[in-house]
């Protein structure tokens, strides 16, 4: 624990220096720049809500919003969990000339992830406010829930980081695995009233990502209450989770340099 | 008697070279696959005294760079011990991970925050690297636009001018073209023969070595086969490369 504490001040600046540069990197050659932020989920919310408000008639309160929530959640955990893999791999010019502590590379790529999550979060709230929903106590939860979401995505991809050193095609099975869970997440469609019982109430439970994306959902636009309960024990589990994944970091990760 | 800065003891470093597999290889093949170990250091102690200057010198393969590496902390022993004693240390290699995007100036403050700088001791020292790098006019423009020799005199810059304690140089002391080479060579004997500055150098250059160094140690098959003065090790290992 103290180790960890250590690390990260030591390193913050780096982190911080280093998330600016990818995001700056990102932009810094292309036209439009940072207009991509707001413009990408914008773009994949106009063509989801096409599809299935249009075409599958989905019949939800503020459906576009509804959407939106689901991308931007969704895609902080996917495009995090989907570096985590290749991380140490493809930063192979910095682990194989200095020691860094490699669950710190996640971190940092979360930073990135974490600051487009809030240009989308930020659309979000400006949806809200243009499609009149009224403000409420409830609301509040989306701090929790943000919370857990990171903490969530952290815990897994510190092992997946951990395995993707050892196991070449593991991004492979990764993919399929990702594409089940973001089917049955229920990004674009009402997980609880579109999935027959009892699978729904399955899917809520043993689903973290359900879980959160329709807490998130109920708490925003719906005025309902959540189930904080299981989002404790969500929250609780993932820091367990995280912190066995850093131990195993801790010893492994100077062998890593050896195999990539 | 002086203060030990580095003590290895009992260093031993394998590879293991079925350490990568892949998911059909864990699931369709229930045999244990029997992977076969490569020692690249076999059982090495030496001690390494404040302010001295280590060379290393030894056949391609025989266990050089990784035992550089094991110092710097990017290897971990399979068995016995490394101590700094505290000291920070820096591997000395070309091209600390450049991102190609930025410029010159900001893979700066990102390499020297990577060796464990400080963001005000690196502005302090910005200048003095750009100076050195003879970059002034690129050093705005993003990396990715640089040639080659650019590269890595920006790289040599860093770590040369950024210093630690421990200097862990890799076969760099030739970089760019004539006048840059003879400037880094300057510079690097000003760095190593600064006296509280422990060096460890691996080198192939019979005269480098015999210039630099206060002992020269002499690494075959991951053992040591001989270290202490510079001039008698060196001698041996040329008959012996020789024959």
């Amino acid at each position: 624990m103290k180790r960890i504490a250590q690390d990260i001040s030591k390193y913050w600046n780096y982190m911080m220096y280093s998330a600016k540069a990818d995001l700056k990197s990102e932009v810094a050659s292309s036209h439009l720049n940072w207009v991509w932020w707001v413009l990408e989920p914008l773009c994949m919310m106009f063509i989801y809500a096409f599809i299935f408000g249009v075409i599958f008639d989905a019949s939800e309160q503020y459906f576009s919003i509804f959407i939106f929530i689901g991308l931007t959640m969704w895609n902080f955990f996917n495009k995090t969990v989907t570096y985590s893999v290749k991380s140490v791999k493809s930063s192979k010019s910095v682990v194989s000339k200095v020691y860094i502590p490699k669950y710190l590379l996640i971190i940092k790529k979360m930073m990135v992830n974490a600051f487009k999550m809030m240009i989308s979060f930020g659309i979000v709230f400006c949806m809200m406010i243009f499609f009149k929903v009224s403000p409420t106590w409830n609301m509040l939860w989306w701090a929790l829930i943000v919370l857990t979401l990171i903490v969530c995505t952290f815990a897994i991809s510190v092992h997946l980081q951990h395995f993707g050193v050892y196991v070449e095609d593991l991004h492979n099975a990764l993919r399929i695995v990702l594409r089940v869970i973001f089917y049955m997440s229920g990004i674009f469609y009402n997980l609880e009233t579109r999935v027959p019982a009892p699978y729904n109430e399955i899917l809520l439970k043993g689903n973290p990502m359900a879980l959160l994306l329709d807490s998130m959902r109920k708490a925003l636009l719906y005025d309902q209450n959540i189930d904080w309960g299981i989002l404790l024990v969500v929250l609780l589990g993932s820091i367990l989770l995280g912190l066995w994944g850093i131990n195993r970091i801790y010893k492994n990760e100077n062998g890593y340099a050896k195999v990539i | 008697m002086k203060n030990k800065a580095i003590e290895v003891r009992n260093l031993r470093i394998t590879y293991k070279n079925f350490e990568k597999t892949s998911i059909k290889n864990s699931l369709f093949r229930f045999k244990k696959i029997k992977s076969s170990d490569f020692v690249a250091i076999d059982d090495v102690s030496f001690d390494i005294e404040k302010g001295e200057i280590l060379g290393i010198i030894g056949k391609n393969g025989s266990g050089k760079s990784t035992l550089l590496r094991s110092i710097a902390g990017i290897f971990s022993a399979d068995s016995g011990t490394i101590d700094l004693k505290e000291n920070s240390v820096s591997l000395l290699s070309i091209g600390v991970g450049f991102q190609k995007e930025l410029t010159g100036r900001e893979n700066i403050y990102l390499s020297g925050m990577l060796l464990g700088f400080r963001e005000k001791q690196i502005k302090e020292k910005e200048e003095e690297i750009v100076k050195f790098s003879e970059l002034e006019n690129f050093i705005d423009k993003p990396v990715k636009t640089y040639s080659s020799g650019m590269h890595s005199k920006l790289a040599f810059s860093i770590t040369a001018i950024l210093e630690t304690e421990i200097m862990l140089i890799d076969e760099v002391l030739s970089v760019g073209d004539q006048h840059f080479k003879k400037k880094s060579y300057a510079k690097m004997n000003e760095l190593i023969l600064h006296e509280d500055r422990t060096v460890v150098i691996v080198s192939h250059s019979i005269s480098t070595l015999n210039d630099l160094c206060d002992r020269v140690m002499w690494i075959h098959d991951g053992k040591i086969k001989q270290i202490g003065e510079p001039k008698k090790t060196l001698e041996h290992y040329q008959k012996f490369m020789n024959k």
